[in-house]
């Protein structure tokens, strides 16, 4: 008789409890169209800010933030202040999927922004009801070619090229510059690595031995050190790609110091793990990094003879103080200033349908500091469609492969790569877009 | 061939790391009967004290010594201003063993947050002492350095000092009386709470030696040595919780294990040959390695 | 004090049932009421709610400390996701075999573990949590990263247009949480459940007694690992699929410091307990938007305040809340 009494009680307590802390967190009903008022904006973003991930990507929400801010300073879109909610995913599918589903339901946001990731990304736009719900998810961080898929991600644009555009590009640069040599592949076990292989196959390159995919994690120095040792052993000057991310490049890059193999190969890391600088904050030599190759779509973050770069870092000194400009804010950057003109875009009557529209209308215009053009179009969800092959150098900079700037366009598919004569749009003044 | 002799030294390097943190966590064991899960906090915090150190004066030999003290000093500090309130209060049921495992993960998550605010999340590096380069043999460079050797040798060396002090010493005795029998301990005149405090002073002191010499080949952050932690506690288990030896045995079968099956057969199997190892040795040994003739009740 | 056991155990049956019924019909009033933020995390309570049921049947009551609940949730979750993603049943069969595959999974774990004291036990269990997630990428059916689909479909359309998704997730969780947990309840009020008790009190005497204490274990750790299979089908039904990621070391550590905290001899707490894993997060973070503070603060301080609530918690309740309100045990 006790325990049921007391069991009662406590059940009736637990039940209480939990009833008020759901009715308290009760929100009053929302305007017209979510996150949008007549003064303001509201933007979201589910991204990795602590973890390794967040190590190297951390600093990206941040400089978006600067950007918009300095936007609002200048008298914001049509009216309206932009403002930015960032979430903390540790770059986990399942935390990007609750989180993402809490910027929906709980911040109420227009639009996401810069969602970043691969396999965080596809699992939270599936939990979050993206499609369902007709959000707007703006040049998502990740190069993972599928997302370009309309039917699956009708709400997605992608802004950077994708893993298999930059694997072509890689395929015709071993081609054209190292013939003959026996080439290797490292890549993650994802759809990252495996968009990055793809793009290898279809662009008709055959790797010596089969491509060593690691599952995200694994590659510990031990067993970078006996991959490394094996390749070692091979005749002449191999070509090694590594398709990873940066802290894993840089496990490799050390792996070679100490089995003393820097110059044995040809180092090419995709450019996702080739950022000089994280890598020489890992501890990587700079006798190490000079000479590796990469590639990249926007210009290098040390080069001032940029306007675009010129102009970001001066945002970044006034409105991101604290923060060293590098690689990661120029994209943010970028990727900010994109959506402000899609904003602007859209028009005075801002709305989650209007804004796609207004994309795939004018996106391929829109000014930005990338030196390959722009995809969007009423079919095509994909941002930029290229790539310049870069060479890192002991400083910690990318200059041009070669000498010469060239750039490279293709797709994800079948297409050739070709040489493209593209000159980016001149950068709005002050960085402040005024398009309509 | 070549591959075989690189699985072997990488092997020898891994287990060593490994085997640094199973002492770590036997020390307490031995000393204390409870996991310490914070101990991947505490080996971090005094890797950091360690960095600091050497920021300020280039010395990683004095870094390590203020490391090693300093790890001392805060293991003691837990034990007797956290611990010993919560073996106060629990007395009786399954909890005894809960209540630590579960105290020390918030200590750990609270000392994580301090280093992170403290220092800052990015990560750091630490250079080693001695030269990360392999050593050349007959032409050929070899997955092995002085740095690796260095490590082996350190484990080696505090393996055989702790085993002495264990078996040889009045405090050695004093502190397995105390973890296998606190009561009859205290009736011989035993002090038991403070030879408590200096055995996880002493494994706080180990933490802190295993941080200095894991995180030059690697990363500093504040998670630097979560997955360590699992791993050794996985290869304290494979030896059985009783011997120092049988860390060090643990550590070597794991590190050994991992990188051939991760060489051999898949780069997939990394976490799932901990726990086949694990179970096979415990299916055939169900305290472990080296466990003591007489089985004890935890 | 004890009257004939035979008549006293159906009135409490009933009684209890009577209970339950009030209890989920509250839930479902509730339910139109509330927001779909709420119904969301009102979900995850129940969902988080049932992982714990498991911790203290396993821990609690057959005073077995396992580490790898999240495993076993896995375990339940590919096991559901497969059933209605590869083998194309319907939803409910496929937490039923989510329930089902972890309890068998949890039975032949529970025969090697039987063998096994404290923190050996505690290892394997660690052992376990971390690699069986990766065995996804070892197998290609299982996914890898991307994982499996885990799709209950719409509400059903005579429910209406406005029935959402979140409400539908709400429903099933809540109900699929309150028929295992009035299931576990009645097992452990039943003899089988005082076996507990006896073995727990006093192994010896109940040894003595003819009671098979380690039969008894491996039932315990069957039983528990369907309940928690069944919280992991549940789970990625919420995520709209199962992956790795989605179990990771921490989320065991989580449901046992939330099992610590809201009492770990009973179940009496297990809603609570629930309700602290989603709101300590969401506190955490509105506490830190409200105070701003330098980057390195907003970072550290929802795990800081996580640890620090587990940490009081079992300086001063170790024994469960409940510990403290009760006179006797």
């Amino acid at each position: 008789m006790i325990r049921n009494k007391s069991m009662k009680r406590a059940t009736l307590a637990s039940a209480i409890v939990a009833t008020s802390a759901m009715v308290l967190s009760i929100v009053p009903a929302q305007a017209n169209s979510t996150g949008v008022t007549a003064t303001s904006i509201k933007l979201g973003v589910s991204t990795p800010l602590t973890g390794s991930a967040g190590l190297v990507y951390g600093k990206v929400p941040g400089a978006m933030r600067a950007y918009f801010d300095y936007i609002n300073a200048n008298g914001g879109v049509n009216g309206r202040k932009i403002s930015l909610v960032i979430r903390d995913d540790k770059y986990l599918p399942t935390l990007a999927a609750t989180q993402t589903t809490n910027l929906i339901l709980k911040d109420k946001v227009f639009a996401l922004v810069g969602a970043l990731g691969t396999a965080t990304h596809s699992k939270a736009y599936t939990a979050a009801a993206l499609a369902k719900n007709n959000v707007p998810d703006l040049f998502i961080n990740t190069g993972f070619s599928g997302f370009a898929n309309k039917t699956k991600y009708p709400t997605t644009f992608m802004v950077l090229p994708t893993y298999n555009m930059e694997a072509k590009v890689m395929a015709k640069v071993i081609k054209d510059n190292f013939p003959g040599q026996a080439t290797f592949m490292i890549a993650q076990d994802d759809e990252f690595g495996a968009d990055g292989v793809a793009g290898f196959t279809t662009a008709g390159h055959k790797f010596t031995a089969t491509p060593t995919l690691y599952p995200q994690g694994t590659m510990t120095a031990a067993r970078a050190e006996g991959a490394l040792t094996a390749l070692g052993a091979v005749p002449g000057k191999p070509v090694l790609v590594l398709f990873g991310t940066t802290d894993v490049t840089a496990t490799l890059l050390k792996a070679a110091e100490k089995l003393e193999l820097t110059k044995k190969f040809t180092f090419l890391a995709g450019s996702v793990g080739a950022d000089a600088n994280t890598l020489l904050a890992l501890g990587v030599k700079p006798t190490t990094i000079d000479g590796v190759i990469s590639a990249s779509f926007l210009p290098d973050a040390k080069d001032l003879t940029d306007p675009y770069v010129k102009q970001f870092i001066d945002i970044n000194t006034r409105y991101n103080q604290g923060v060293t400009f590098d690689n990661y804010v120029l994209a943010g950057m970028n990727s900010a200033m994109l959506t402000v003109q899609a904003l602007r875009a859209a028009g005075k009557n801002l709305t989650r349908a209007g804004l796609m529209s207004a994309i795939e209308a004018k996106g391929s215009t829109f000014a930005s500091a990338g030196l390959v053009p722009l995809g969007y179009s009423a079919t095509s969800r994909v941002g930029y469609n290229g790539y310049w092959v870069s060479q890192l150098n002991a400083q910690g900079e990318g200059k041009p492969y070669g000498g010469k700037l060239v750039i490279y366009t293709t797709d994800s598919g079948a297409g050739a790569v070709e040489i493209s004569t593209f000159v980016r749009p001149t950068m709005p003044k002050n960085g402040i877009p005024t398009n309509s | 061939m070549t591959q075989f002799i690189t699985a072997v030294l990488t092997s020898l390097s891994s287990g060593a790391i490994y085997a640094l943190m199973a002492i770590a966590i036997v020390l307490v064991w031995r000393s204390t009967r409870v996991i310490n899960f914070a101990q991947a906090g505490q080996a971090v915090l005094t890797t950091y004290i360690g960095y600091t150190v050497i920021q300020r004066t280039g010395s990683f030999w004095l870094a390590l010594v203020v490391a090693v003290i300093s790890g001392a000093v805060i293991g003691a500090v837990i034990d007797r201003f956290f611990m010993r309130p919560i073996f106060k209060r629990v007395k009786s049921g399954p909890i005894v063993m809960i209540a630590p495992v579960v105290a020390t993960l918030g200590l750990l998550g609270i000392i994580q947050a301090i280093i992170g605010f403290v220092w800052g999340i990015t990560n750091q590096s630490i250079e080693a002492p001695v030269s990360t380069g392999g050593y050349k043999i007959m032409g050929t460079v070899i997955a092995f350095s002085s740095y690796n050797l260095l490590v082996l040798v350190f484990v080696a060396v505090a393996m055989l000092l702790l085993t002495l002090l264990f078996q040889r010493t009045n405090v050695g005795l004093a502190l397995r009386a105390s973890a296998y029998s606190p009561e009859i301990a205290k009736l011989s005149g035993i002090k038991v709470d403070s030879v408590r405090t200096l055995g996880w002073a002493l494994a706080g002191a180990f933490g802190g030696l295993a941080g200095m010499l894991y995180i030059p080949g690697y990363f500093l952050y504040p998670n630097a040595m979560d997955l360590l932690l699992v791993l050794g506690f996985i290869a304290a288990v494979i030896g059985g919780l009783e011997s120092l030896f049988g860390a060090f045995a643990g550590g070597m079968v794991l590190g050994f294990a991992i990188i051939f099956s991760t060489t051999y057969i898949s780069p997939k199997l990394f976490f799932p040959t901990a726990f086949i190892v694990l179970i096979i040795v415990l299916l055939v040994k169900p305290a472990g390695l080296f466990a003591p003739k007489k089985s004890r009740g935890a | 004090m004890k009257k004939a056991g035979k008549v006293h155990k159906p009135t409490t049956t009933r009684k209890r049932l009577l209970l339950f019924v009030l209890f989920g019909w509250l839930l479902l009033i509730l339910g139109d009421r509330v927001g779909e933020l709420e119904l969301y995390q009102g979900s995850f309570v129940a969902t988080y709610a049932l992982a714990i049921t498991s911790v203290v049947l396993l821990t609690g009551y057959s005073g077995q400390l396992s580490l790898g609940q999240s495993a076993l949730m896995a375990v339940g979750a590919y096991a559901g996701a497969l059933s209605i993603f590869n083998a194309g049943w319907h939803p409910v069969i496929g937490l039923i075999m989510s329930a089902l595959i972890a309890g068998v999974f949890g039975l032949i774990l529970g025969l090697v573990a039987a063998r096994l004291s404290g923190p050996y036990l505690a290892g394997t269990t660690l052992a376990l949590a971390i690699s069986l997630p990766t065995l996804a990428n070892q197998f290609p059916i299982l996914g890898a990263e991307e994982g499996i689909a885990f799709d209950v479909g719409p509400a059903p359309a005579r429910f209406g247009e406005d029935f959402s998704q979140y409400k539908w997730f709400f429903w099933i969780s809540a109900l699929a949480s309150l028929i295992m947990v009035f299931f576990i309840v009645n097992l452990l009020s039943s003899r089988y459940g005082r076996t507990f008790k006896a073995v727990r009190d006093n192994p010896v005497a109940a040894q003595l007694s003819g009671i098979n204490v380690e039969q008894l274990k491996v039932s315990a750790f069957a039983i528990s690992s369907g309940v928690a299979g069944l919280s992991g089908g549940l789970l990625v039904m919420l995520i709209s699929g199962v992956s790795p990621s989605a179990f990771p070391l921490s989320l065991s550590f989580s449901l046992l410091g939330a099992a610590v905290v809201t009492g770990l001899y009973n179940l009496k707490g297990v809603i609570l307990g629930g309700l602290v894993l989603v709101a300590i997060p969401e506190i955490a973070d509105s506490l830190v938007s409200r105070i701003g503070g330098s980057d390195n603060l907003t970072t550290v301080l929802p795990g800081f305040l996580v640890s620090a609530l587990l940490i009081l918690a079992v300086v001063f309740t170790p024994n469960g809340p409940g510990h403290l309100l009760k006179k006797h045990h």
